[in-house]
């Protein structure tokens, strides 16, 4: 596929960890691509490396201890891994922009939020904006009063405090959103209103979107595409109907069976047994492996290829043949 | 048959520099031997504090707390360390509820050695009973906390809060901290344990599919005040008060080709310190009317069904 074609696109991405003198792997070959105005979903459990995608994209990882060892990152067509921090600088909060997991933790508690919004677009945009001006049309949008400018971030609640740090993601038109478990830390009823504040925004300004998050019905709700993430490699990847209609890897099938169904009444829940591999010490073959009922011995050993299985429905697993004949 | 936990009229109230902050208001259920209650409700409806307050971590403002048909509200040091035994609580987050400090294996008999009824030999045979029923393997017995998961750690916290043999059980969101596919897991050992030793649950979560999946019955949480209560099975066949209703609507369902109608929730959260009387949904519910700032009643509006709202009967 042409480099070009798609807005973003990361291609075979290894980020590593250097932690007590060993390597944790926790991102081992991750291709992925949004297209312009869509919504790619980032499934997966804690310590898949689904943050460490996002930082790598924007290169805010941590300096010491942790390295892209491969990789490509083209946005529009551009390399943003070869740019010089200078460059980099000028991307980061106006092309792309992040909306961090947790608005607690995510504002500076002693700067009024304004300020903290009018920060970004006093660094991006040119001088016809007034930044203040931008701020409190930027509050207004997300539904918050503008005269609260002057206020602190300890004077709002939760669900507020998560849209200030959507303001601020927002408040240069990004092209591309990384939205890292936007709405996890909120209450459902807070949630459904930031998720539906998201949605509207998106679409009016067309903005692209990798969403993280670990909760499938929000993947349902929001996204275009799904991957599915384990161990640091996408299992499994398509569109939101092919992911939630023929789910195909093992474990994401045992993802969707794990969950307690609000339409059905089942005494047991069917959880996957086991836990995930150690990143220090990955198993050789399929990560999923040892927890997979279907797992044979070339699982154990070797390294598995993507299989595509229908139009763009991919699939790292080698005994889907197999898998499919036995469910039958 | 008698309930094992009988709550009365209970409050808890906390001091703030800005007034009385109404946690627990007027709360009133039962359950019985053998059965889960489920609690749920959002951040700060006050569903810990009652979780915490029923075994007596806070000391109740008012109401009456029975334990098999004992008053355990107002009882001296002696006799509420004895009701303790009886009464145990998993916590929410399984990092922070253990002690870094001590062994798998001391985390889980303390409460043996605090409790002062076996001998050592007796509480060594115990803990590898413990550590078995909860699927600890034996290796990890000299293991600290932060060589295990999730989990394993809430494992931990199971074995622990069951090393006594206690009736009751409050389980504080004991699988929010953890990932879908171990959650099922420790969901399904719960509710193992309670079928093998006949435990009485009440079970706290904001997570609407996981009550749904644990509980026998459900009281719904706002702002201290139950608005609602009853099975399971009814509660979400038919959800009468207008928050339940907006509760089940926001949650994001998995079903791609059917969504349900969302229903978003516009207006302020009420304060929770010098509440008016009034309903404390009216700010943020579509039905509110001036009856709404009068004081609510509890109302059976269908056998075993209740619901705090003054409007039930015109909205249904």
């Amino acid at each position: 596929m042409d480099k070009v074609t798609k807005f973003l696109s990361v291609k075979d991405l290894v980020v590593e960890y250097a932690s007590d003198g060993e390597t944790v792997h926790a991102v081992n070959g991750v291709s992925l691509e949004v297209e312009r105005g869509k919504t790619l979903g980032l499934v997966g459990e804690t310590g898949a490396g689904k943050t460490t995608i996002a930082k790598a994209i924007l290169r805010i990882l941590p300096d010491v201890g942790c390295k892209i060892r491969k990789g490509e990152v083209y946005l529009d067509g551009e390399d943003i891994l070869k740019l010089h921090e200078n460059e980099m600088r000028k991307i980061r909060g106006n092309k792309i922009s992040m909306i961090f997991q947790d608005p607690m933790t995510a504002l500076n508690p002693v700067q009024r939020i304004g300020e903290q919004i009018a920060e970004v677009v006093k660094l991006h945009n040119d001088e016809h904006v007034n930044p203040e001006d931008r701020a409190k049309e930027m509050l207004e949008i997300v539904g918050i009063p503008a005269e609260r400018y002057y206020e602190y971030p300890h004077q709002f609640s939760g669900g507020m405090k998560q849209r200030v740090v959507i303001a601020i993601a927002l408040a240069c038109n990004p092209d591309l959103l990384l939205a890292d478990e936007p709405t996890t830390a909120l209450d459902v009823t807070i949630q459904a209103q930031v998720l539906d504040l998201i949605g509207d925004l998106r679409k009016k300004y067309n903005t692209s979107m990798l969403l993280i998050t670990h909760d499938l019905g929000v993947v349902a709700q929001v996204c275009d595409n799904v991957a599915v993430i384990y161990a640091g490699n996408i299992i499994e990847y398509g569109t939101k109907e092919q992911i939630f209609d023929h789910p195909s890897h093992p474990y994401t099938k045992g993802l969707f069976g794990a969950i307690p169904d609000m339409n059905e009444d089942e005494e047991w829940l069917h959880p996957i047994e086991g836990l995930p591999p150690d990143p220090t010490n990955l198993p050789a073959g399929c990560a999923f492996a040892p927890r997979c009922n279907y797992a044979c011995e070339v699982c154990m050993k070797e390294a598995i290829e993507v299989a595509k299985t229908t139009d763009g429905h991919d699939c790292r697993c080698c005994r889907l043949a197999e898998i499919a004949r036995e469910e039958e | 048959m008698e309930p094992v936990i009988q709550v009365d009229h209970l409050k808890k109230y906390f001091s703030t520099p800005r007034g009385m902050l109404h946690a627990v208001d007027d709360v009133s259920f039962t359950i019985e031997k053998g059965k889960t209650l489920g609690v749920v409700g959002e951040s700060g409806c006050g569903k810990s504090t009652l979780g915490r307050t029923i075994i007596h971590l806070h000391e109740a403002t008012a109401g009456k707390i029975s334990l098999e048909g004992e008053d355990v509200t107002k009882l001296s040091r002696k006799a509420l360390r004895e009701a303790r035994e009886k009464m145990q609580i998993i916590f929410q987050d399984p990092y922070s509820s253990l002690d870094p400090r001590k062994t798998i294996r001391s985390t889980i008999t303390e409460p043996l050695k605090v409790s002062g009824k076996m001998s050592k030999a007796e509480i060594e045979i115990k803990a590898d009973d413990l550590m078995e029923l909860v699927g600890i393997d034996q290796r990890l017995r000299l293991a600290y906390p932060h060589e295990l998961d999730g989990g394993r750690r809430q494992r931990v916290g199971i074995a622990r809060a069951l090393a006594l043999d206690p009736k009751f059980v409050v389980c504080d969101e004991p699988v929010s901290a953890l990932d879908v596919s171990i959650q099922a897991q420790v969901l399904n050992l719960l509710k193992l344990l309670q079928e093998s030793k006949g435990l009485t649950y009440m079970f706290v979560t904001h997570d609407m599919s996981v009550v749904k999946h644990i509980s026998d019955d459900i009281c719904v949480m706002y702002l201290g005040q139950v608005v609602e209560k009853c099975e399971s099975k009814e509660l979400f066949r038919n959800p009468m008060h207008p928050y339940t209703k907006a509760l089940l609507s926001a949650i994001p369902s998995t079903n791609i080709h059917n969504p349900m109608k969302r229903e978003i929730l516009y207006g302020e959260i009420t304060s929770p310190i010098n509440p008016k009387p009034g309903c404390r949904f009216a700010t943020r519910c579509k039905f509110a009317t001036e009856a709404c700032s009068q004081p609510q009643i509890q109302e059976e509006v269908s056998a075993g069904h209740f619901v705090s709202c003054c409007r039930i009967k015109e909205l249904g």
